[in-house]
C-alpha cells in the first residue's frame, strides 16, 4: 500500500520541518555550547547530548525529512566529526531562504540556479581567503583577530619575518621549541594552529596538541604536519576528576585483578606478542563459518563429555603458545573464561576487546602477524618487544578493573592514548567527541595544508561578497544576457536570492554570537551589519580589505569593527574542507528538499492498520 | 483441533473506469508520475513506515516498484509500464503519463470502448510508420563517427533525473564517462557474432562527482593491499572459485550427518583446503579469487607464498570476472582444479578513491569489460546517480539496434501530435468506415490522442510556466510564469530540444487551446544547429507502444473481481 502527500507548494511543509529541525540545535552552535537533555517518555531513560550528531541520533526521527537530514549529518560526522552543527544550521536557514523564495513567487528552477551560484561565490571567498599553512608559519600576522568571541585572552602576533610571537614562548613541551628554530618555516607551529582550532574547547585541544607532539616524536621521518588519528586511539575513566585527563605514548587497557597481578610480574620485560583477530575460543569460528547442523555423534562406546573438547583444544592451544613463548595475547574479540584461567596459569597475558586500529599498530610495530585462530600461530606471525607498564591502580570493586595498564612497543610505538576522565559519567561521551571533533579538525587542516580564518571572518566576507553581487544585479538588472543558448531569460531573482542567502550567514554568525552569553540577539545583529556598513561604507577600505586579506596579509582594518571592548582577540581557524563539505551538504539537503513534492510511504496496510482513519496518516491519500 | 474460518466473498467491481475511488486513484497516480518528469521534475521521498532509509528519486524504476494499490486496475497499469522498464530503462514516466492521460481523455470524451479502442490503435499505427520514416522530422541519425550526438544523448537522460543534484559541468563530465564506458564495452575486432561487454558500477560517497572515472578492466575491493606492492610476473595466472572455502561444510546443504567420535570434521575440510591450495601454488597461480568466504588459515598460507587473495567477490562480479579472466569458475574443493579452469590477468595495480582502496585487474588483452567507479557528497543523490547511470547505458547500446534518437524536450511529442492532427484531416474520408464509427466520435478520439501526447510535453513544466508550440515545424516550447506580453519572443529563446531558435517571423499558439491545423515542416537537412536535447528512439517507441495498449486493455476492462481471502 501507500500514502502519498502532494505539498503545497507556498508552505513547503518539507522546507519548514527542516528549518525546524535545525532549531532543534542551535544551542550546540559556537564555542560556548550547552548540554541538552533528552528524555525517553515511555522508558524514563535519558541522554546528556551536546553536539548537533549526538541530539539528532537521541531522538528518533521518524518523518522523511528527519531521517535524511540524520543521514546526512552521520555521514559527515562519520568522515569529519565536527562541523554538524554548522550543517544543520546552514540547511535550516537556507531552508527558510527557499521557503521565502517560494513565497515571494520565485521558481524552483530560479531558486536552485541562484542558489547554486551563491554557493559559488562563498566557495570560491573561502578558497581565496584561505592561508596556507606554511606562510602562516613564516607570517604570524597581527591581522585575522576578529574576535566574536570576546571571551578570549588577547594574544598578538606578529608579522611577515620570522619573529616569533609569544606562542612560541608558552609552549611548554621541550621537544617543539627545538624544532621550531631551524625549520621553522616548513613546519608551523602546531600549537597555535590547533589553539585556533580549539573552538571553545581548549581542554580537548590541549590533549589533541599533546597527542601530536608525542607522534611527532616517535615518527621522525614523518614531518610534523601530519596527524594521524587512525593512531590515537581514546580510553574512557569514569569517576576521575577531569582534570586528570591525559596523553600517553602506548595503548591502555583496563585489567582485572587477577590479570593486573599477572601483568605485575611481566612488567619490565620484552614481551613476546600474538595478535587475534575474533575471539579467543573452541567455538568461535570465523565469518562466514556456517557450523553444519543435524551432525550426530556415533559411537559403541560411551560418549566422551563435550568439555573433553574444548579441554583437547585449550591443550593443543596453549602448548602451543608455550613453544612460541608467547607471553602476551592481544585479541581483537572476546577471550572465553576458561582460556584466559588457563594462560594466566601459564603466566600468559590475555587482553581482550582491543581495538582493530591498535591491533594493526602493534602488527606493525612488533612485527606480528594478526591471524584468525590461535592454532595458526607460528614462529613468524609472533611479535617481539613489547612492554607492560603499570599505569594506575584504580580503586575499584565487584569485579570491575582495577589496574590500568599501558603496553607499548619498545621501540617507534606509534599509538597514543587518550585518557579522558570525568566525574559524571553521562558527560564521557560529551569529552569524548569533543576531543574527536578537535582531532579531527587539526588533522584536516594539516591535510588540506591550509587554514580559514574562523571566527564569522569568513563568513562575513561570503555576506559581503554575497551583497556586492547581488547589488550589482540590482543596478543593472538586465545587464549580461550571456550564454542565451543556456539560458532563456536572464535571471532576474539572482539578487533578491543572493540577499536572503547572505542573511542566512548572518543568522549564522549572529547566533553563535548570542550563544556566547553576551550578546543578545538584537545586539549581535546590530554588531554584525554595524560591521558590515563599515566595509561597504568605506569603499577603499573594504577593496583594499579583500585584495589584501586574500593574499593572507594585513586585515586590521576589518577586524577592529568586531572587537569587543576587551581589546583584541586570538586568532580563530577554521578548516576549509570540513566548512566546504558541510555547506555544501547543507545546500545539497535544501534543493532535494526544496525539490520534493510527495512523501511516499510504502508498507502501510489499509485493511489491518485502518490507516484512512489512523491520525498518524491524516493528510496522505492512498493508492 | 482445527479452526474454521469463514471465507469472505469475492468483490467484483463492474465497470471499474466509472467507480470513483478508482477514478481517484488514478489521477492521484497521474499527479505522481506527471510531477517527476523532466530535469525539473518533482522529487519523492520514498520510506517506510517504520523508519527505514529514505530514498529521493524521480526514477520511474525505483517509483514504481515500491508503489502499489489495494485497487488491482491501478496494479495492473503500473506493472505494464515496469516491464517496459525493465526491457528498455528509459520513457517509464513518458509511457505512464500517456497511458493515464489516454484514459482519461477517453473517458472524459465519453467513448464507447469499442470506439476508443479502435481509434487509438489506428492513431499507433500512424505514429509509429512515422517515426520509422527516413524521413521523419522528429528524429535524428546518430552518427557514430563522433561522440558528439552520443554524448548529448546521455547528458539528456543524465540531467532528466534533477535528484542527482548535478551542476552543468558534473552532468558533462558523467556523460562523457557513460559513453567512455559505453565504448569500451563494444569489442573492436571479435570476428563473428559480437558479443557486448559489461560495465561494472561501483559507487564512492564522499567524493566530488569530478573524481568519478572508468576503468578498462575490473576493479574490487581490497581490504589488505600491502601484499600487492610486490613485484609480479605478467600475466598473473587467475583461479576462481565459486564454491565457498570458509571450510564448513555448506556444500552438502541441510542433511543429517553421522560422525564416529573423535573425527574432526573442520581440520578435514581444512586439510583438503590446503591440499587444493598446494595444487594451485605448483600450477604457479598468482591471483586466487573466492566468491564467498576463505578461511583464513588457508588465506594465510596462500598469502605468505606470495599469492594475492581475494575473497568474498560477490555473485554480481562473478560472471564480468570470469569474462575478463577467461577462467571457468571452480564449484568444487573435492576434485583437482582442472589446467582449462585457469584465466589470467595482464597486471595489477591499487588504486584508491578516498579512504576505499581497490585492485584493479587488468585485461590480459582487449576486453570489453569496464568498470565505472560513481562518486557523489551523499548517500542519496549517489543512488540516484546509479540508477540514471544505468539507464543511460541501457539508452546508449539500444542505439546499436537502431542508431537514432527522438528529439528531446516535448519537442517530438508535439510534432507527433501535429503530424497526427494534419494526417487525419487529409485522410479523413479513406479511415472512418475501416474503424466503424462517426466522424464525430473518430474526431473527438483524435483530439484526446493528440492532447494526451502533448499533455507529456506540458508535463515537464512544473513551475507554473505555459506550453508552447511554434506554428512552422511543432516544437515545444516554454513560457516562464512571469513574463510580460512584449518579452515573449525574447524569453522563449531555442525550443525544447534546442533544435530551433525564436525569431520575429516565429509565431507560438498554447497548447492546449483550439490548435489551428498546420502540417509540421521538417527542419532543412544540412542544418547546423545540433538538437541539444534528444531521447531514446527505441525506448520511446516501444513506450509509446506500451502506453496505448495499456489504455485500450484498461478501457476494455469491464469487471474486477478480487479475492478478499
Amino acid at each position: 500500500m501507500l500514502g502519498c502527500t502532494i505539498l503545497n507548494h507556498q508552505q513547503h511543509i518539507g522546507l519548514q520541518k527542516l528549518s525546524a529541525l535545525a532549531g532543534v540545535t542551535h544551542s550546540s552552535l559556537g564555542p560556548d555550547k550547552h548540554y541538552k537533555f533528552i528524555q525517553d517518555d515511555f522508558s524514563g531513560e535519558s541522554a546528556l547530548a551536546c553536539s548537533c550528531f549526538r541530539i539528532l541520533q537521541n531522538l528518533e526521527l521518524t518523518c522523511a525529512v528527519g531521517q535524511l537530514v540524520y543521514e546526512t549529518i552521520r555521514a559527515h560526522h562519520k568522515l569529519y566529526h565536527t562541523g554538524s552543527g554548522c550543517l544543520l544550521f546552514l540547511a535550516g536557514a537556507w531552508g527558510r531562504v527557499a521557503l521565502e523564495c517560494l513565497q515571494r513567487g520565485i521558481t524552483v528552477g530560479n531558486i536552485i540556479l541562484s542558489m547554486s551560484e551563491g554557493m559559488d561565490l562563498c566557495l570560491d571567498v573561502c578558497r581565496r581567503s584561505s592561508v596556507s599553512i606554511k606562510a602562516l608559519g613564516a607570517i604570524q600576522s597581527e591581522s585575522y583577530g576578529l574576535g566574536l568571541h570576546p571571551s578570549k585572552k588577547p594574544k598578538a602576533q606578529k608579522i611577515k619575518t620570522l619573529k616569533l610571537s609569544r606562542h612560541f614562548c608558552e609552549v611548554e613541551s621541550e621537544n617543539v621549541s627545538t624544532e621550531l628554530q631551524p625549520h621553522q618555516s616548513k613546519h608551523p607551529d602546531i600549537a597555535h594552529i590547533a589553539e585556533g582550532l580549539s573552538h571553545g574547547c581548549a581542554g580537548a585541544m590541549n590533549l589533541v596538541v599533546k597527542a601530536s607532539r608525542i607522534q611527532s616524536k616517535n615518527n621522525q621521518d614523518i614531518s610534523c604536519s601530519t596527524f594521524d588519528i587512525t593512531k590515537v586511539v581514546t580510553c574512557l575513566l569514569p569517576g576521575t576528576p577531569e582534570d586528570s585527563a591525559c596523553v600517553l605514548p602506548g595503548c591502555i587497557f583496563l585489567l582485572c585483578a587477577e590479570q593486573a597481578s599477572l601483568a605485575h610480574q611481566l612488567q619490565g620485560q620484552h614481551l613476546r606478542v600474538a595478535l587475534i583477530n575474533g575471539d579467543l575460543s573452541d567455538t568461535y569460528r570465523h565469518l562466514g563459518f556456517k557450523t553444519p547442523k543435524g551432525i550426530t555423534c556415533v559411537s559403541e562406546k560411551s560418549d566422551l563429555s563435550s568439555s573433553s573438547k574444548e579441554e583437547e583444544w585449550l591443550e593443543k592451544v596453549v602448548t602451543l603458545l608455550l613453544n612460541l613463548d608467547v607471553q602476551l595475547i592481544l585479541v581483537s574479540g572476546l577471550v572465553s573464561e576458561n582460556v584466559a584461567l588457563r594462560c594466566c596459569r601459564h603466566r600468559i597475558l590475555v587482553v581482550e576487546k582491543v581495538k582493530d586500529s591498535a591491533l594493526q599498530a602493534f602488527a606493525n610495530a612488533a612485527g606480528a602477524v594478526p591471524v584468525t585462530y590461535a592454532t595458526q600461530l607460528s614462529k613468524h606471525c609472533v611479535g617481539t618487544g613489547v612492554n607492560i607498564v603499570i599505569w594506575r591502580e584504580l580503586s575499584s570493586h565487584d569485579r570491575k578493573p582495577t589496574t590500568a595498564v599501558n603496553i607499548c612497543t619498545a621501540g617507534n610505538s606509534e599509538l597514543v592514548t587518550v585518557v579522558l576522565t570525568s566525574c559524571v559519567h553521562g558527560k564521557l561521551q560529551s569529552l569524548e567527541d569533543q576531543f574527536w571533533a578537535c582531532a579531527y579538525r587539526l588533522h584536516h587542516v594539516l591535510k588540506d595544508n591550509v587554514i580559514l580564518p574562523g571566527g564569522g571572518v569568513t563568513e562575513m566576507l561570503c555576506v559581503h561578497h554575497l551583497h556586492k553581487h547581488a547589488e550589482h544585479d540590482v543596478r543593472c538588472p538586465t545587464g549580461e544576457k550571456q550564454n542565451s543558448d543556456q539560458q532563456a531569460t536572464p535571471n532576474l531573482y539572482r539578487g533578491v536570492v543572493l540577499h536572503l542567502m547572505a542573511d542566512g550567514l548572518i543568522d549564522y554568525i549572529s547566533t553563535v554570537m548570542v550563544n556566547t552569553g553576551r550578546f543578545s540577539k538584537v545586539r549581535a545583529r546590530t554588531a554584525v551589519s554595524q560591521h558590515l556598513r563599515n566595509y561597504t561604507e568605506n569603499f577603499s577600505i573594504s577593496a583594499k580589505f579583500s585584495q589584501l586579506f586574500l593574499e593572507g596579509e594585513d586585515v586590521s582594518a576589518v577586524s577592529s569593527a568586531m572587537k569587543s571592548s576587551e581589546g583584541t582577540s586570538p586568532m580563530i581557524y577554521d578548516s576549509l574542507s570540513v566548512k566546504r563539505e558541510a555547506w555544501r551538504k547543507a545546500l545539497d539537503l535544501v534543493f532535494l528538499v526544496l525539490q520534493t513534492d510527495a512523501e511516499v510511504i510504502t508498507g502501510i496496510d489499509q485493511k489491518t492498520d485502518g490507516a484512512p482513519q489512523n491520525p498518524e496518516f491524516a493528510g496522505f491519500t492512498f493508492l | 483441533m482445527s479452526r474454521l474460518v469463514k471465507k469472505s466473498p469475492s468483490v467484483c467491481t463492474d465497470m471499474p473506469l466509472d467507480n470513483t475511488d478508482i477514478c481517484e486513484k488514478l489521477s492521484l497516480f497521474g499527479q505522481l508520475v506527471r510531477s517527476c518528469l523532466g530535469p525539473r521534475g518533482r522529487l519523492k521521498q520514498v520510506h517506510n513506515d517504520i523508519g527505514g532509509s529514505v530514498v529521493t528519486t524521480s526514477a520511474s524504476s525505483v517509483l514504481l516498484s515500491v508503489v502499489s494499490s489495494s485497487q488491482p486496475f491501478i496494479n495492473l497499469i503500473k506493472t505494464s509500464i515496469l516491464n517496459h522498464v525493465s526491457r528498455f530503462s528509459d520513457c517509464g514516466l513518458f509511457a505512464a503519463i500517456l497511458c493515464l492521460s489516454l484514459i482519461e481523455q477517453d473517458k472524459r470524451a465519453g467513448l464507447r470502448g469499442r470506439v476508443a479502442i479502435g481509434v487509438n490503435k489506428h492513431l499507433l499505427g500512424l505514429c509509429t510508420a512515422y517515426l520509422q520514416r527516413e524521413d521523419c522530422g522528429c528524429k535524428v541519425r546518430l552518427d557514430f563517427s563522433s561522440s558528439q550526438n552520443l554524448i548529448r544523448l546521455a547528458c539528456s537522460s543524465i540531467s532528466s533525473k534533477p535528484a542527482c543534484v548535478l551542476t552543468a559541468a558534473e552532468a558533462l563530465h558523467i556523460s562523457r564517462l557513460c559513453v567512455q564506458a559505453f565504448l569500451l564495452t563494444v569489442p573492436c575486432d571479435s570476428p563473428g557474432i559480437v558479443r557486448l561487454g559489461k560495465i561494472v558500477t561501483m559507487s564512492v560517497e564522499g567524493l566530488s562527482v569530478l573524481t568519478s572515472a572508468v576503468f578498462p578492466g575490473l576493479l574490487v575491493d581490497m581490504r589488505d593491499v600491502l601484499e600487492v606492492e610486490a613485484p609480479h610476473p605478467n600475466p598473473l595466472r587467475v583461479v576462481v572459485f565459486s564454491a565457498s572455502l570458509a571450510g564448513d561444510l555448506s556444500e552438502i546443504g541441510d542433511g543429517r550427518i553421522e560422525v564416529r567420535p573423535g573425527v574432526d570434521m573442520d581440520s578435514q575440510v581444512l586439510d583438503r583446503l590446503l591440499e587444493l591450495s598446494e595444487q594451485v601454488l605448483r600450477d604457479e597461480v598468482k591471483l586466487f579469487v573466492c566468491q564467498r568466504v576463505i578461511h583464513p588459515v588457508v588465506q594465510q598460507y596462500l598469502r605468505r607464498r606470495g599469492v594475492i587473495v581475494i575473497e568474498r567477490l560477490g555473485v554480481t562480479l562473478m560472471e564480468p570476472l570470469t569474462q575478463l579472466t577467461g577462467a571457468q569458475p571452480v564449484a568444487t574443493l573435492h576434485s583437482p582444479v582442472p589446467v582449462t579452469a585457469y584465466g589470467r590477468v595482464s597486471n595489477v595495480s591499487i588504486r584508491q578513491f578516498g579512504s576505499r582502496k581497490m585492485l584493479h585487474l587488468h585485461p590480459p588483452e582487449e576486453s570489453a569489460i569496464c568498470t565505472m567507479i560513481l562518486c557523489h557528497r551523499n548517500e542519496t543523490m549517489l543512488s540516484e546517480l546509479k540508477v540514471v547511470c544505468q539507464k543511460t547505458e541501457h539508452v546508449l547500446r539500444l542505439t546499436l539496434r537502431d542508431p537514432s534518437a527522438l528529439l528531446g524536450g516535448g519537442c517530438t511529442e508535439t510534432h507527433l501530435a501535429a503530424y497526427v492532427r494534419h494526417k487525419v484531416r487529409i485522410n479523413l474520408t479513406e479511415t472512418i468506415p475501416a474503424l466503424g464509427c462517426s466522424q464525430a466520435e473518430y474526431l473527438l478520439g483524435v483530439e484526446g490522442f493528440c492532447r494526451s501526447l502533448e499533455s507529456v510535453a506540458t508535463a515537464l513544466e512544473h513551475d507554473g510556466g505555459s506550453s508552447l508550440i511554434d506554428l512552422t515545424h511543432a516544437h515545444h516550447w516554454t513560457l516562464p510564469p512571469d513574463v510580460m506580453k512584449e518579452d515573449v519572443e525574447d524569453s522563449l529563446g531555442f525550443c525544447g530540444c534546442g533544435l530551433v531558435a525564436s525569431s520575429p517571423s516565429k509565431q507560438w499558439v498554447c497548447l492546449n487551446t483550439k490548435n489551428p491545423h498546420i502540417s509540421p515542416a521538417a527542419l532543412s537537412g544540412g542544418a547546423t544547429v545540433q538538437p541539444r536535447v534528444l531521447d531514446s528512439f527505441t525506448a520511446k517507441l516501444n513506450a509509446l507502444q506500451v502506453a496505448v495498449e495499456t489504455a485500450n486493455l484498461a478501457l476494455d476492462v469491464r469487471y474486477v473481481i478480487q479475492d478478499m481471502n
